[in-house]
């Protein structure tokens, strides 16, 4: 892939060593201006690292990484490149122990924000997030939900041009979540950039784009509804067992004389047929055993079939 | 209570020292550290103290004087040409005496009025005044009958026994003590900082939303420690033994009663420390002061008790590092049973129980819902 | 010169994470004071109260005058007299000296001629030290007896040393523990808030947050280090005042000598403190390392045991520890008012060692994750 001149993000063939252990590997995908760019992995599938990669905190073993029209080459870049992204981190990253305000003081010095423009900033994103605390309340009182949003403001005082959002939802109340995407959105709309991974699938369904890692390597990049289509040519069926069904015979199941995918979902299997044959063919010998009903897949499927069922 | 809830958490909690080489080295580290350092570094017999010479008489007897210090064994002599010089070198802390003997010392001598010699010594840098003062004093008699050739009259002979440590061996003195300071160091330490860590990371609230009672968890994440302090005893009383020969003359289901006993009192402040700070930083800071550092101090380790003022003494007898220390060293060097130790045991035993009190009341009301 | 945005930033973030705490106030501004009133009072090489008693004779009145002069002395206290086993009574603990005169008296044994007088002397000597000074305790009140009350002995010999005790002439324990004292508290307190000040930032995850922002490897770590730097200094004053106030400890230097050598000191410690704090992961390691430190430095400084006695790999040891260099030069500068040369050689041996430790902060401190 060809890096995009006008890309926000554009990243060849990178690999990131740690000692022997390849922990990214041949990754390559370049992200447009205002667009929602998910990342989806199990853990330890690379997606924090290339994420602190692509913040500057991680300096790339192999391939090239251009960040804000940045290329990454050296210390000297990864600098430049802090001032153009944000970072919000998978624990919040602000002082328990400090007040809100405190807390953004501390966090515009550290940027050396010029202090009319922090004061002007911090209102703007205070009203963005509607933030009606008194600022003198210390961290650790407020709301998970709200700290969450706090910990936004922050990583964007110093108006970032992409902002970098490591599981940023995680154990918060769903309500909090969903004003967190609203409030993603709007800035996406406003031309900013977001990078974010979350283990949250329904979340992810929201992205423009999503790719997907698996030990270090991209295995999938498309919009939600295009990796459901490549992933699923065929219709998906969840099968719901009418007997309880000994665990053998499950296991022939998964064989491959019938479908491509055949995952447990508590009681019930979600399974996508080879071929519209071997479907009939199926229903042929277990219409006894399972009521079956045509659902659409979810991103869920698509990861399970992606990532784990080729663990297997 | 259950006891396999407690092994799951114990489990839990072996396996973060055990992956975390870190703080495993250390707290393996801190008594090889301690025992080296005590056991090899200490000498309180003090030898080869440097002194400085200004021999202003240049007679006979001042030679003969000199002579007579050199071949004491206790001293290295400097010699300088002036007073001045031989001052200097104690001010400037390159020698620990300077010994200036006037001129007329010889002519003094013979004619019985007494023949002077000054002594300068450091009272700013000196922890050995005390020793080279005593030095001196049995000197003069030495000296007198090497110079004058007079019997040396002794109307009454003090014969001294050493009792427990015959030799005065710094090491039987200084090892035994050890054994409170390591299973102090490693048990207050170290269980005010687990149980304050689960709190900073906030993963006591998941523990105490899980049907496990907290007293399980206390019990469980405490019960390495126990063995690690344990196995610190352990390790202090081969290397006291096998390395510097100290002698074992109690029994030792008396040592290890005391050391449960101890054992148990740190662990219960380092947990009432911790449920009271809920901060590593805090924690560390409040066990360093309140454990540590009495523990070592103010525990008859080296400074004894019996030499403090009055109200600083009745102090001491609320540390249990103090009773923990007359229990080991008795039953090391005199074989103390546990009958002569009533006393010792009982204090420890009350500190023990008020502690455990008050730290499980507090657990209780701050904890448990 | 414009003060560094960021690192006016970490004084007040520091300040307020420090200060806020009332424990934290306790344990940085009273717990100094209190430990000083604390170990100045109770650490002490002193012998004293010794408990002695003898084992009577009928008509031994030489003993009784050893015995009444013994506790006069002030280093004694009177212990139970019975006719038990002597040997029991220090076991028991009852005693921790015994004089033992021979079964017909001391004071039939004098007089039964030249060289004959005997009196044993029971010590328990499970404490070396107070043995040992216990010993030369009766040694010289027999002599004295001797001397003055009996005239067995000439009241002075020829050869007479006549001692001189210089900066501290009626020889006080504390005119020289103080001092070691204030430079252990020192120490503590900067290594106490300096070891974990890094390593906290990286358990609690606020340290990705540092290094996302385009700020200079010197920035970072003088931003962790000059707000330690400055509430290890507020601690001195505090501790001198105690130290000359309620332990009437002279201080002949000058006072500006003895801040910059305690601000070099404190700045040599708190590099310490942050090497610890780079090199440990979570505050659990770097209050061992901080432990690790602490222990041997306080140990072979010279403020318990002195260093000549050491064997040299020790004693090499004691001489790479910046609390033996500090201890040495309070002393110089508060009792001795200060020589230039030993003030300006040890500030020299403590600012090559605070240059290397924080040469090699930097060179493992990374602004990066990896």
């Amino acid at each position: 892939m060809q890096p995009t001149l006008n890309a926000a993000v554009s990243v060849t063939e990178l690999g990131v060593d740690f000692g022997n252990f390849k922990a990214v590997n041949q990754v390559s995908f370049s992200v447009a201006p205002g667009e929602i760019f998910g990342f989806l992995g199990a853990n330890g599938a690379g997606k924090t690292t290339t994420i602190r990669v692509l913040c500057g905190l991680l300096i790339p073993t192999r391939g090239t990484v251009t960040v804000a029209g940045i290329p990454y080459l050296s210390e000297e870049s990864a600098d430049r490149i802090k001032e153009k992204v944000g970072y919000m981190s998978q624990k919040f990253t602000l002082y328990n122990d400090l007040t809100v305000a405190e807390n953004l003081n501390f966090t515009a010095s550290l940027r050396k924000l010029e202090r009319t423009y922090y004061l002007k900033r911090k209102k703007e994103l205070f009203d963005f997030i509607t933030f009606d605390k008194p600022e003198s309340t210390m961290v650790k009182d407020l709301p998970g939900g709200m700290k969450q949003q706090v910990s936004l403001a922050a990583s964007m005082l110093h108006n970032p041009e992409i902002i970098f959002l490591d599981e940023p939802t995680a154990g918060v109340t769903s309500a909090a979540r969903e004003k967190f995407w609203s409030l993603i959105k709007s800035l996406a709309k406003n031309g900013k950039t977001i990078f974010v991974t979350s283990h949250y699938m329904d979340e992810v369904e929201q992205c423009d784009r999503i790719a997907l890692m698996r030990s270090g390597e991209l295995i999938a990049l498309d919009s939600p509804k295009g990796l459901k289509e490549s992933t699923f040519p065929h219709p998906l069926y969840e099968l719901t067992p009418k007997r309880k069904i000994p665990y053998s015979e499950i296991e022939a199941l998964r064989s491959p004389d019938y479908f491509d995918s055949f995952q447990a979902y508590g009681l019930r299997f979600h399974a996508s047929p080879r071929t519209a044959q071997s479907w009939n063919e199926f229903l042929m010998r277990y219409s006894e055993d399972f009521d079956s009903q045509i659902i659409q897949p979810t991103l869920e499927d698509v990861f399970i079939r992606l990532v784990e069922g080729q663990n297997r | 209570m259950k006891i396999a809830r407690i092994k799951a958490i114990a489990k839990k909690e072996i396996f973060h020292v055990v992956r975390d080489p870190f703080t495993l080295a250390l707290a393996l580290l801190l008594p090889v550290m301690m025992v080296t350092i005590f056991g090899l570094a200490i000498e309180f017999n003090v030898q080869n103290i440097k002194i400085a010479v200004y021999d202003g008489d240049q007679t006979q007897s001042s030679r003969k004087l000199i002579d007579t210090l050199a071949s004491s064994g206790y001293f290295l002599i400097d010699s300088f040409p002036t007073q001045f010089a031989a001052i200097h070198q104690v001010d400037a802390e390159s020698d620990r005496a300077a010994l200036m003997i006037e001129p007329e010392f010889e002519h003094h001598l013979w004619s019985d009025r007494g023949a002077r010699a000054q002594l300068v010594l450091d009272g700013a840098d000196n922890s050995t005044v005390g020793s080279v003062v005593g030095y001196f004093t049995a000197m003069q008699d030495l000296a007198t009958h090497k110079i004058l050739g007079s019997p040396i009259t002794t109307p009454v002979e003090v014969k001294t026994r050493f009792l427990f440590n015959p030799e005065l061996n710094s090491r039987w003195f200084v090892v035994p003590g050890l054994l409170v300071v390591v299973v102090g160091i490693l048990s207050i330490l170290l269980t005010s900082l687990t149980v304050a860590r689960e709190y900073e990371n906030g993963s006591m609230e998941l523990l105490l939303s899980t049907p496990v009672e907290p007293i399980e968890i206390i019990l469980g994440k405490l019960a390495p420690y126990v063995g690690l302090g344990l196995s610190a005893v352990v390790f202090v009383y081969i290397i006291a033994r096998v390395f510097f020969h100290v002698p074992f003359l109690g029994s030792h289901f008396t040592l290890i009663l005391g050391c449960v006993l101890f054992l148990s009192t740190y662990l219960a402040q380092g947990l009432l420390i911790s449920v009271t700070t809920r901060k590593q930083q805090v924690a560390m800071q409040i066990a360093m002061m309140s454990g540590l550092l009495p523990s070592i101090l103010l525990s008859g380790f080296i400074f004894a008790i019996e030499s403090m003022p009055l109200f600083f003494r009745g102090l001491t007898a609320a540390l249990p590092a103090r009773w923990f220390m007359v229990i080991c060293r008795d039953t090391f060097l005199k074989g103390s049973s546990l009958y002569a130790l009533r006393y010792s045991f009982l204090a420890l035993l009350l500190i023990c129980t008020v502690m455990v009190v008050i730290a499980s009341k507090k657990f209780k009301r701050d904890v448990e819902p | 010169m414009r003060l560094n945005a960021t690192l006016l930033g970490f004084v007040k973030k520091e300040f307020a994470q420090a200060l806020r705490d009332p424990k934290m106030r306790m344990l940085l501004f009273v717990a100094p004071v209190m430990q000083m009133t604390l170990f100045g009072v109770a650490i002490s090489s002193d012998v004293k109260n010794v408990r002695l008693t003898y084992h009577p004779r009928p008509n031994d009145t030489v003993l009784q005058h050893v015995y009444e002069r013994a506790l006069s002395s002030g280093w004694f206290v009177p212990a139970q007299v019975t006719t038990t086993d002597p040997f029991e009574q220090i076991k028991n603990g009852e005693a921790d000296a015994v004089l033992v005169p021979p079964p017909e008296g001391l004071t039939q044994s004098i007089g039964q001629g030249e060289g004959s007088g005997q009196l044993q002397l029971l010590i328990n000597a499970s404490n070396v030290l107070r043995a040992q000074s216990t010993e030369s305790y009766i040694k010289s009140i027999m002599a004295e007896v001797l001397k003055t009350d009996l005239h067995l002995l000439p009241t002075s010999s020829a050869i007479q040393f006549e001692m001189r005790i210089l900066y501290n002439p009626t020889s006080r324990t504390a005119i020289f523990m103080v001092p070691g004292v204030m430079s252990m508290l020192i120490c503590l307190i900067t290594i106490l808030l300096t070891s974990m000040s890094i390593s906290r930032e990286k358990e609690t995850g606020t340290f990705e947050m540092l290094v996302s922002a385009p700020t200079k490897p010197w920035e970072l770590i003088l931003g962790k280090t000059l707000p330690y730097i400055i509430l290890g200094m507020s601690n001195v004053p505090l501790i001198l005042g105690v130290a000359v106030f309620a332990f009437g400890i002279p201080m002949k230097g000058s006072l500006l000598v003895l801040f910059f050598s305690a601000f070099i000191f404190v700045c040599t410690t708190v590099a310490i403190g942050t090497l610890i704090s780079i090199l440990t992961r979570t505050q659990q390691q770097s209050m061992m390392g901080g432990f690790l430190f602490l222990f041997p430095a306080i140990q072979l400084s010279g403020l318990t045991f002195p260093l000549e006695n050491m064997p040299p790999l020790m004693k090499a040891v004691a001489y790479l520890n910046p609390l033996t260099y500090f201890l040495e030069m309070l002393r110089n500068i508060m009792l001795k008012g200060g020589d230039w040369k030993v003030i300006g050689s040890h500030l020299f041996v403590l600012l090559l060692m605070g240059t290397a430790l924080t040469v090699t902060s930097f060179k493992l401190f990374k602004t990066n994750l990896s």
